[in-house]
């Protein structure tokens, strides 16, 4: 069964006075099953943070279908587009984006304090995953008082704790040093194996060798896409090199 | 016109910050006018030929000091606001290749550019004002007014030489703070993270205390000479007890709200709460600084008002009748009944003379000498005060023996009292003995207080308590008669005080009031046989001007400085505001792009503010509760009857409509706020 279903999407940016147009996202369709890994691959400006801003209903479309569970994102009111996020999705951003006032269980329980969850049930949840993701020792800490790994994990265990359908991570491993990233893909791994649908947009190809297929954009269109299959990591990390130097160095097609 | 580099950069720098320069524009124009103002109508001269007013010139002239002096602080303090949002640009510049000198150059055209505009306007605004706040002044202290608009140049230059000075001042502030800095603190220093504060229960316990202390004292106080000093001791207290409250106490309250899950994980206070604690420290001193600054201008404008509207009652205080006579005798054989009867007949004479027929009449003899009162013991030996305190200070008074058929006959009651009996009637005061001894032969048993009041010129100018001992006669003062300051003079002064009403228009009086100067001022002969060493002659009309003008100036100069630290309020509310609102525009995203949808920003943000911004109020109204008595005590220095209710009304009125206006500020700024929070999308 698809969980995400992307089909026909352009985005076009015109100037204020419309004197000049770029578009961003030509056509792009793809369909995410239930459970799948998927790396979104690309270079800067071929559109994949366009294309995550629209699946994370913070920007709209110029035309096309984003389909989330059978529910039409694109129809989604404003003013209910937030609360939306807030129950369906689950993010982890490259700069973490946890809120230097909070405390790191403070941080992990604000999707749940917004949808109004009993404080008892927040910590119910927030125990197993804490336990999962290695941080039960830091949650009474402030951001600024981990490293950057430990506020990355708490950033996923603030995307988990709501049981989102589907985590959209925008360059999770960005700001990592590669020991942090290496701990980071094999949780995301792990998380991934208990069921989880995971979307990633990245450019790091050991980061979307962890994933179950890649899908490469070039100029705003999916171009090319690799199935894991039975390959080891090392093996996709091979794979998705040659397609990168591919498409760098301009072959129409594989 | 083509505008060199620098200049250019600097007038860019002020356009593109128009958020938070147009309030510090508007903030030093509106200074500038106020001190011109001032100026035009101190050292302008605008009211040379208004009688009466060289009091209110002086106390204009301290308070356009005043205005000057918190000028330079408070624009201090906003201009750091200024320099804060600016140091990340310059940092860029710095990156980019520009020396800290050129930097300085910008400043400097920045600000030459501000001084420029807030001079001009600020000047411009104040010369068109400076007639209406004449007209304003004249009508307030009922003289006359004239239409001709003038401009002073002298009050003009003396604004733009205290100005130029404290533009200057803020530049070499600037200047340093970017000489110290390097271009990477420069353009970290906006999002320089704090720590979230501990929070300081020691601090916070002993600001609790402290307030409590300056309550205490407030209310406690009795007389109103003491309260004097104990004012500024409690203002002090009150002000470094405000700051360590709010900045600690602050911190321990979210901390215990955080406390509390059930309050703290609601959508509503969640945000809010944990953002509060967060900056609280300078939170906190801005609060603390909104919280005094509205206190002050409470307390200035309840008490000024309240003497303002009470000016009538005091000037009948002051002057009972519309003639006040008092003849200061050699000793007390001058006091006996013929001699004052004659005397009584010589001003018969005068009135008569001029047509007045005397109405009202009250007329008493009376002995007063001052002295320590403790433990119903009267030291009268001035020596014994050379030492004093401020506590044996405040047991100074001042005792007016009168002669019981005199005392009746005033305050129209029928004591009867024998020997070593006295009536006593207590002003400005209170005691709680029964006797009063001066030495071991003169003492009075107390048999009654009654509240009458009885208007003496005496009690109403000076300072310190009175108390009316109305005894069997004058002659019981016994050995008192006989004894002697170091100066050799009767400690005992003894008059004779005739107090009239004519009926008369002003002009009659002023022509009474004339010839009865002529007849007992310089007249050998008169003082020589009715046994007067002085007289003072006094008419209430004649006096009034000058009267009421310390009132009405009193009041014009309270409206003055209300305004100023109003206006400093509102400011400082307004940059507190902003300021949080560029902090936590990052934030705000953050939770956005987490599901936060706008209403929940918006609710929580007035969550935050609600919390956060009556608290000044609250505060403000409880100190003003609290220095009330304090307050009043210090009035009845100025007129004896306490009008309770007078002051009552203006405090509560000055509360209300300084109320409503926060809650417009309150509006306006929390908008302001909103629009730089919600542009972070």
């Amino acid at each position: 069964m698809s969980i995400l279903e992307v089909s026909n999407l352009r985005k076009v940016y015109s100037s204020r006075f419309g004197t000049s147009t770029v578009a961003a996202l030509k056509n792009v369709n793809f369909t995410v099953e239930a459970g799948e890994y998927v790396a979104i691959m690309g270079e800067s400006g071929s559109g994949k943070t366009t294309l995550l801003n629209i699946l994370a209903a913070l920007d709209k479309p110029t035309g096309g279908v984003v389909r989330l569970d059978g529910l039409e994102l694109t129809k989604i009111h404003e003013s209910a587009a937030a609360s939306f996020r807030r129950d369906n999705l689950g993010f982890v951003f490259q700069e973490f984006n946890l809120l230097d006032t909070f405390t790191i269980q403070d941080n992990i329980f604000l999707p749940l304090v917004l949808s109004g969850v009993a404080h008892r049930d927040m910590e119910a949840r927030l125990a197993p995953v804490a336990r999962d993701l290695g941080i039960m020792e830091l949650l009474k800490k402030y951001p600024y008082e981990v490293s950057g790994g430990q506020k990355q994990r708490a950033a996923v265990a603030r995307a988990l704790i709501t049981n989102p359908k589907i985590i959209l991570a925008d360059e999770p491993t960005g700001a990592l040093d590669s020991k942090s990233t290496d701990e980071l893909l094999r949780l995301f791994a792990k998380v991934n194996s208990t069921g989880q649908t995971i979307l990633m947009v990245t450019h790091s190809v050991k980061a979307a060798s962890s994933a179950g297929r890649v899908l490469f954009i070039k100029d705003g269109e999916v171009f090319h896409q690799i199935y894991r299959g039975r390959d080891s990591d090392s093996q996709l990390y091979q794979k998705i090199s040659d397609t990168l130097t591919l498409l760098a160095t301009g072959g129409d097609g594989v | 016109m083509k505008l060199g580099f620098y200049p250019r950069l600097a007038s860019d720098g002020i356009r593109k910050n128009r958020r938070m320069y147009l309030p510090y524009l508007m903030t030093t124009t509106a200074m500038v006018a106020m001190h011109y103002i001032i100026g035009y109508l101190t050292v302008g001269g605008a009211l040379e030929n208004v009688p009466g007013t060289a009091f209110i010139t002086s106390l204009l002239y301290t308070g356009g000091w005043v205005v000057a002096v918190f000028s330079v602080i408070f624009l201090f303090y906003t201009n750091s606001f200024l320099i804060r949002r600016r140091k990340r640009e310059f940092g860029l510049y710095n990156i980019l290749g520009m020396g800290k000198w050129n930097i300085g150059r910008i400043l400097l055209w920045e600000s030459l550019i501000t001084a420029l505009i807030s001079l001009t306007a600020g000047l411009l605004i104040g010369a068109l004002l400076s007639k209406a706040a004449e007209l304003m002044l004249i009508n307030l202290i009922n003289g006359e007014v004239n239409y001709v608009l003038r401009v002073s140049p002298a009050a003009a230059v003396v604004t733009i030489s205290v100005y130029s000075g404290i533009f200057l001042l803020l530049l070499l502030n600037s200047l340093w703070q970017i000489r110290s800095s390097t271009a990477i603190s420069l353009l970290r220093s906006e999002n320089y993270g704090e720590r979230p504060p501990r929070a300081n229960w020691l601090v916070g316990v002993l600001g609790v205390l402290i307030l409590g202390a300056a309550y205490y004292i407030a209310v406690t106080i009795r007389d109103p000479l003491t309260a004097v000093g104990a004012f500024f001791i409690a203002v002090v207290m009150v002000i470094v007890g405000t700051y360590m409250v709010m900045i600690s106490g602050s911190v321990l309250f979210c901390r215990i709200l955080q406390r509390n899950k059930r309050y703290y994980y609601n959508p509503r206070h969640f945000v809010s709460v944990s953002s509060m604690v967060y900056r609280m420290k300078r939170n906190g001193a801005g609060l603390a600084s909104i919280c005094i600054l509205s206190t002050m201008v409470l307390v200035m404008i309840s008490s000024t008002t309240s003497l303002y509207f009470g000016q009538r009652s005091a000037l009948r205080e002051r002057y009972p009748r519309e003639l006040n006579l008092q003849f200061y005798m050699k000793d007390a054989s001058y006091l006996s009944d013929e001699n004052v009867s004659s005397l009584l007949w010589e001003v018969e004479a005068v009135n008569t003379a001029q047509g007045i027929t005397a109405q009202n009449v009250y007329g008493y003899r009376a002995a007063s000498v001052s002295g320590l009162l403790e433990d119903g013991e009267v030291e009268l030996d001035s020596s014994a005060l050379s030492g004093f305190n401020l506590s044996t200070f405040s047991s100074v008074y001042r005792f007016i023996f009168m002669p019981i058929e005199d005392f009746n006959g005033v305050a129209g009651t029928d004591y009867t009292v024998g020997p070593g009996e006295a009536v006593a009637c207590v002003f400005r005061s209170e005691i709680d003995c029964d006797t009063i001894s001066f030495t071991d032969d003169v003492s009075y048993r107390i048999v009654a207080k009654p509240d009458t009041f009885i208007p003496n010129p005496g009690s109403s100018m000076e300072m310190i308590p009175t108390i009316i001992l109305a005894v069997s006669d004058l002659d019981s003062l016994g050995e008192l008669r006989d004894m002697r300051d170091y100066n050799g003079f009767p400690i005992l002064q003894y008059t004779w005080n005739y107090n009239y009403d004519t009926g008369a228009d002003a002009e009659a009086q002023t022509r009474l009031y004339d010839a009865l100067r002529d007849k007992f001022t310089s007249n050998p002969t008169l003082s020589e046989f009715f046994g007067f060493t002085g007289r003072s002659i006094e008419c209430r009309e004649v006096e009034s001007q000058d009267f009421l003008s310390l009132y009405g100036g009193l009041f014009y100069v309270g409206i003055v400085l209300s305004i100023v630290f109003s206006c400093a309020a509102v400011l400082i509310i307004y940059y507190k505001q902003i300021s949080e609102g560029y902090e936590d525009e990052s934030r705000f995203e953050i939770m956005k792009k987490v599901g936060m949808t706008d209403r929940e920003i918006r609710r929580s943000i007035n969550s935050q503010l609600l919390t956060v911004f009556y608290l000044p109020l609250i505060f403000a109204a409880m100190h003003l509760i609290f220095a009330f008595p304090l307050i009043k005590k210090l009035l009845s220095l100025l007129q004896m009857i306490n009008n309770l209710q007078l002051f009552a009304i203006t405090t509560g009125l000055s509360l209300g409509i300084f109320a409503l206006l926060y809650m417009l500020v309150y509006r306006a700024t929390s908008n302001a706020y909103y629009r730089i929070v919600r542009g972070a999308r």
